[in-house]
């Protein structure tokens, strides 16, 4: 696990001519609002998504996070493989609340 | 609490082979797939498959998958369908949901094959309804019947890019433009050249910078990129379409590893979060291994040895077969394995610019640019002979692994040799029947048959045809050249299929002598075509 | 990399980053907070339910919870420059039992006691404040100043703050022991070298226990892994905090419309992970059963995400957030028992408070390290 120093100087957020883009299509997040979380200190794709709530939409950032990473690893000057993916959770598919509380019975 | 000896997640072709593996070793084996049907992206794969017998090629995707089935079957796999895994626990707990309950289950050893999900890039407008992938353009096509839409421009020139182009043609959408940002076709070359000889024109070092619409999508400006792959000012080139096709990579689908506290690691090579696994498929958790695209994406037949090679590993964890028949089989597969591996597109070689062939023939340059071998380099390539009678013309210029013609010649005409990446050869002494299994053998469609007569002034091109409504015998049309390019007027003289031809025509048009060499494609009179691009 | 500060805070959670916040507000410069996961706000801070109550507390930690719902709530997503979703709509606690009425006065009549606004109220009356419950429910609790907020955003909101006033993180570097040096606490050692600092915090949740530990300072507490889930946004339908007399689900809608519900399966105290959080396969089936007992509404609601959290379990249930008279220069802030959130931001301004030697807002002398003394 890398040590990060929070203090890092990034440089000023220079918004960009794309920043309106939206990147999570299922919660509406902007390229801008990504670029501008890392300047407020979310250096982890975990810290973006909790900030902003990319990823917690409905496919669970199955199409945004490797938008998301390409994205907030430019802001950071680091390779987007260095960068963390958030963690992945049940269920893989949302669930209704009456079929995820019925115990079914394994079947042949 | 249910408990299996192996479970597997996914009934594609690497979740379906794992088991068939396990299964044949004794092993009670659970499949579970969220589809309706199994296969995994097989179903969609209509296409004819490359590599050499062993790895099923010039077999389509959609039979392999049903051979695989049956196999499975027989071997007594339970394969359990609409059952959507929703996670993985600890102590190899899954809990699958099955109508409408949740059921949970138990493997003394777990395959994950949970394959890829299609990438995407953002462009302005490209949340508008019409904005697809190319995967789900494939699904809509061959599995639902659907049309994607009327006018599609693809995005990608990959496989996949290519493939879908191709599918979609089939289907009867006109295919605009096929756009890639890299400087050169990431795809094999005859499956570019399928497209390229339909008029579909290629523009690489482009990109999308719009997708125009309000409530979907009416047209798509593409520019072209820069070194830096930055938009240039003042090339902007407009579309009206309906529909975007995206195809612009995979990216393994896995979740489930994740959840579970597998050792992952981010791999741009083998395309984004993989479970770090050993030779054998092994996961950092102990009795879980990693099988297919979701472990490094490539493609179907790798997926499926992937899948054996999982499938054995799990039985000797159980001590379902001893550890020397786990090596002698490991060996075996690991040999196919690497054998797919080679030549210009294997993984080893990506990135890099490759200039020759293994021959030291100078790769086509317009083939990796255009989609199509400039009719000044094809004569270089030992597939391309002129002779007299009717004999093969291979226009495979690229070295992959695939050798399908080579057995498909009864006569011996064709030779590839023990190097299955090596370009194929018209052997100088052969006596071609005409019998055309190599046109129809040849997943590629690179293969065609010329016949000059010199007397009448005219030449004869067998072509594979794959396309609804088939020409009739006596019809006229034009001919178009390998660029889409129409070159002059064409009849046909004979519209041959066959069982062994499994769903290739062949197509025979007659043309002037002189276009003999440059003929190789056929448009009915019916239809507009552009004219010289 | 500096390695001396004037006050080190051990934990990135809400408790170390509102601290850290107020410290610096007030002025404080140099100061450095070690948190040991690669992220702010990882543990309680990231997993829990978002309440904001003071109904249902303890009354040794009851007036600190009222101060800052009356004090710091408010104003905090302006003070922030964040979105912490606070809403103050009250809390339900419900009941379908006559037992369950009887616990539920048993908390109200404690909580009165101490000066806050709760009574019980009737069936009819539940469901003229949230119309969605079953009939089933025949009373509740209520308390018109509770309320819910967001916990990613506020955690991270004070982080944000924080790090603007000059405040020094560090993440992904574990803290494995102090060390005093001529009688006062100074020595904070991680595998990246050793810290010093005037005064050090430690607010780690349960890891405090063993970092405490290599000063010889114990806080008697136990892990408990709880889950919870969320559901995809349904149209608005209620904005109370909700939970039950018999724990079996507690949460709310926020304002993205999705609910967050956790519950209670009895199984918590024994839970097992494999390095980090991992839900059961039996936890969120349970707290689904748990709520759709009373809003049989949500049945078609889907849930979308589950997760887990380690709680850092005090032995009498109410934090620890005290100065170590043993070790000067020593603060505690631990052991918040599944309810750190609320009370977090009035934690965090006490802490700074007493960091700085001057006096808490309420008297938190009840919640002393060294107060755990046998019943005989």
């Amino acid at each position: 696990m890398a040590v990060i120093d929070r203090s890092r100087d990034l440089g000023p957020f220079v918004p960009g001519p794309d920043d309106d883009l939206l990147i999570c299509r299922c919660e509406e997040v902007t390229k801008g609002e990504i670029r501008k979380a890392v300047h407020e200190g979310m250096f982890t794709m975990t810290e973006i998504r909790r900030y902003l709530r990319s990823g917690m939409g409905l496919c669970q950032g199955q199409t945004c996070s490797r938008l998301v990473k390409g994205i907030v690893a430019r802001e950071l000057k680091i390779s987007p493989a260095a960068l963390e993916p958030a963690t992945s959770r049940a269920p893989m598919r949302p669930v209704e609340m009456t079929v995820l509380g019925k115990e079914g019975k394994a079947r042949s | 609490m249910k408990r299996y000896d192996l479970i597997v997640v996914g009934a594609g072709p690497s979740g379906l082979s794992a088991a068939i593996e396990a299964a044949k070793c004794g092993m009670a084996v659970a499949v579970f797939d969220e589809n309706a049907r199994p296969g995994g992206q097989l179903f969609k794969q209509i296409h004819k498959f490359f590599g050499s017998k062993e790895h099923k090629a010039k077999i389509r995707g959609i039979h392999i998958g049903e051979e695989l089935l049956a196999e499975a079957d027989a071997a007594g796999v339970e394969v359990h369908l609409d059952a959507t895994v929703t996670g993985m626990y600890l102590d190899k707990e899954i809990v699958v949901r099955q109508d409408d309950a949740m059921c949970h289950y138990k493997g003394d050893s777990i395959v994950i094959a949970t394959g890829a999900a299609e990438n995407m890039v953002p462009f302005e407008g490209w949340t508008l309804p019409g904005v697809i992938g190319a995967g789900a353009a494939q699904t809509m096509m061959n599995l639902y019947g659907v049309k994607p839409g009327d006018r599609v421009l693809m995005l990608g020139s990959g496989n996949v890019g290519l493939v879908v182009s191709f599918q979609l043609l089939q289907a009867g959408c006109e295919v605009v433009a096929l756009v890639d940002a890299a400087p050169r076709i990431g795809g094999y070359g005859v499956h570019a050249s399928k497209v390229a000889r339909c008029g579909v024109p290629f523009y690489l070092s482009h990109t999308i910078t719009k997708a125009e619409g309000t409530d979907c999508v009416t047209g798509v400006v593409i520019s072209q990129v820069d070194g830096s792959f930055r938009p240039v000012a003042g090339t902007e080139k407009h579309f009206d379409v309906d529909t975007i096709c995206i195809a612009v990579g995979l990216s393994p689908m896995s979740q489930l590893l994740k959840m579970a506290g597998c050792s992952m690691e981010d791999n741009p090579k083998r395309g984004g979060q993989v479970p770090l696994i050993d030779g054998d498929g092994q996961t950092s958790i102990d009795g879980v291994f990693a099988a297919g695209d979701v472990s490094g994406i490539e493609e179907a037949s790798s997926a499926m040895i992937e899948g054996r090679m999982a499938g054995i590993s799990a039985a000797a964890y159980l001590g379902y077969c001893s550890e020397a028949e786990k090596d002698e089989k490991m060996a075996r597969f690991q040999g196919d394995l690497d054998s797919l591996r080679q030549g210009m597109f294997a993984p080893a070689n990506r990135g890099k610019k490759i200039e020759k062939t293994d021959e030291g023939i100078p790769v086509s340059q317009s083939l990796l640019t255009k989609g199509y071998v400039g009719d000044d380099e094809i004569t270089a390539f030992p597939g391309f002979v002129k002779k007299k009678g009717i004999h093969p013309v291979i226009e495979c210029t690229q070295n992959i692994p695939c050798n399908p013609c080579q057995d498909a010649c009864p006569r011996h005409c064709i030779r590839i040799g023990e190097n299955i990446t090596a370009l194929p050869a018209v052997e100088e002494d052969s006596e071609c029947i005409g019998c055309g299994m190599c046109v129809a053998s040849c997943s590629g469609q690179a293969i065609f048959l010329v016949e000059e007569d010199e007397g009448a002034g005219t030449a004869r091109i067998t072509m594979p045809y794959e396309f609804l409504p088939l020409p009739e015998k006596g019809d006229g049309g034009t001919a178009l050249s390998r660029s889409g390019e129409v070159l002059c007027p064409a009849s046909i003289v004979s519209v041959k299929t066959a069982k062994a031809f499994d769903h290739t025509a062949l197509v025979t048009m007659e043309v002037p002598l002189e276009m003999a060499d440059r003929a190789r494609f056929y448009k009915a009179q019916a239809e507009n075509r552009k004219e010289a691009r | 990399m500096k390695n001396t500060a004037d006050v080190i805070i051990v934990g990135g959670g809400i408790i170390g980053c509102a601290t850290a916040y107020y410290l610096a507000k007030s002025g404080v410069r140099d100061i450095l907070v070690l948190e040991a996961s690669p992220y702010i706000g990882n543990g309680g801070s990231s997993r829990n339910g978002g309440g904001v109550r003071q109904s249902g507390r303890d009354p040794r930690e009851l007036p600190l919870a009222m101060w800052g719902i009356q004090n710091l709530w408010p104003g905090l997503s302006e003070e922030l420059g964040v979105d912490t979703e606070y809403t103050q709509e009250g809390n339900l606690r419900l009941g379908k039992t006559p037992a369950h009425l009887k616990i539920l006065q048993g908390l109200t009549d404690r909580a009165v006691a101490c000066g806050l606004e709760v009574r019980m109220i009737d069936g009819q009356e539940v469901r003229s404040i949230n119309p969605f419950l079953t009939d089933e429910v025949i009373g509740a609790s209520w308390c018109p100043t509770d309320g819910h907020a967001n916990p990613l955003t506020t955690t991270l909101g004070f982080y944000k703050k924080a790090r603007e006033l000059g405040v020094h993180f560090v993440t992904g570097i574990p803290v494995t022991g102090l060390k005093k040096v001529k009688g006062r606490l100074r020595k904070v050692v991680t595998p990246e070298g050793v810290f010093e600092g005037e005064k050090v915090l430690v607010a780690a949740g349960y890891e405090s226990r063993a970092i405490l530990d290599t000063v010889d300072i114990d806080v008697p507490m136990v892990k408990s892994k709880v889950e919870a889930l969320v559901t995809e946004a349904e149209p608005p339908m209620f904005k109370q905090m909700l939970g039950t007399a018999e724990a079996d689900f507690y949460g709310h809608q926020t304002k993205h419309g999705s609910f967050v519900f956790g519950g209670h399966t009895g199984l918590e105290a024994c839970e097992k992970d494999n390095g980090t959080p991992i839900s059961t396969s039996q936890g969120a089936p349970c707290t689904c059963r748990g709520i759709m007992k009373y809003f049989p509404a949500l049945s078609q609601a889907k849930i979308v995400r589950s997760w887990a959290g380690w709680l850092d379990d005090c032995i009498d249930g109410v934090p620890v957030m005290s100065p170590v008279e043993e070790v000067p220069g020593l603060f505690i802030a631990c052991a918040f028992t599944g309810h750190g959130f609320g009370i977090g931001p009035a934690a965090g301004y006490s802490l700074a408070k007493m960091i700085l030697g001057e006096e808490t807002p309420v008297d938190l002398e009840p919640l002393r390290y060294n107060r755990f003394i046998p019943e005989i």
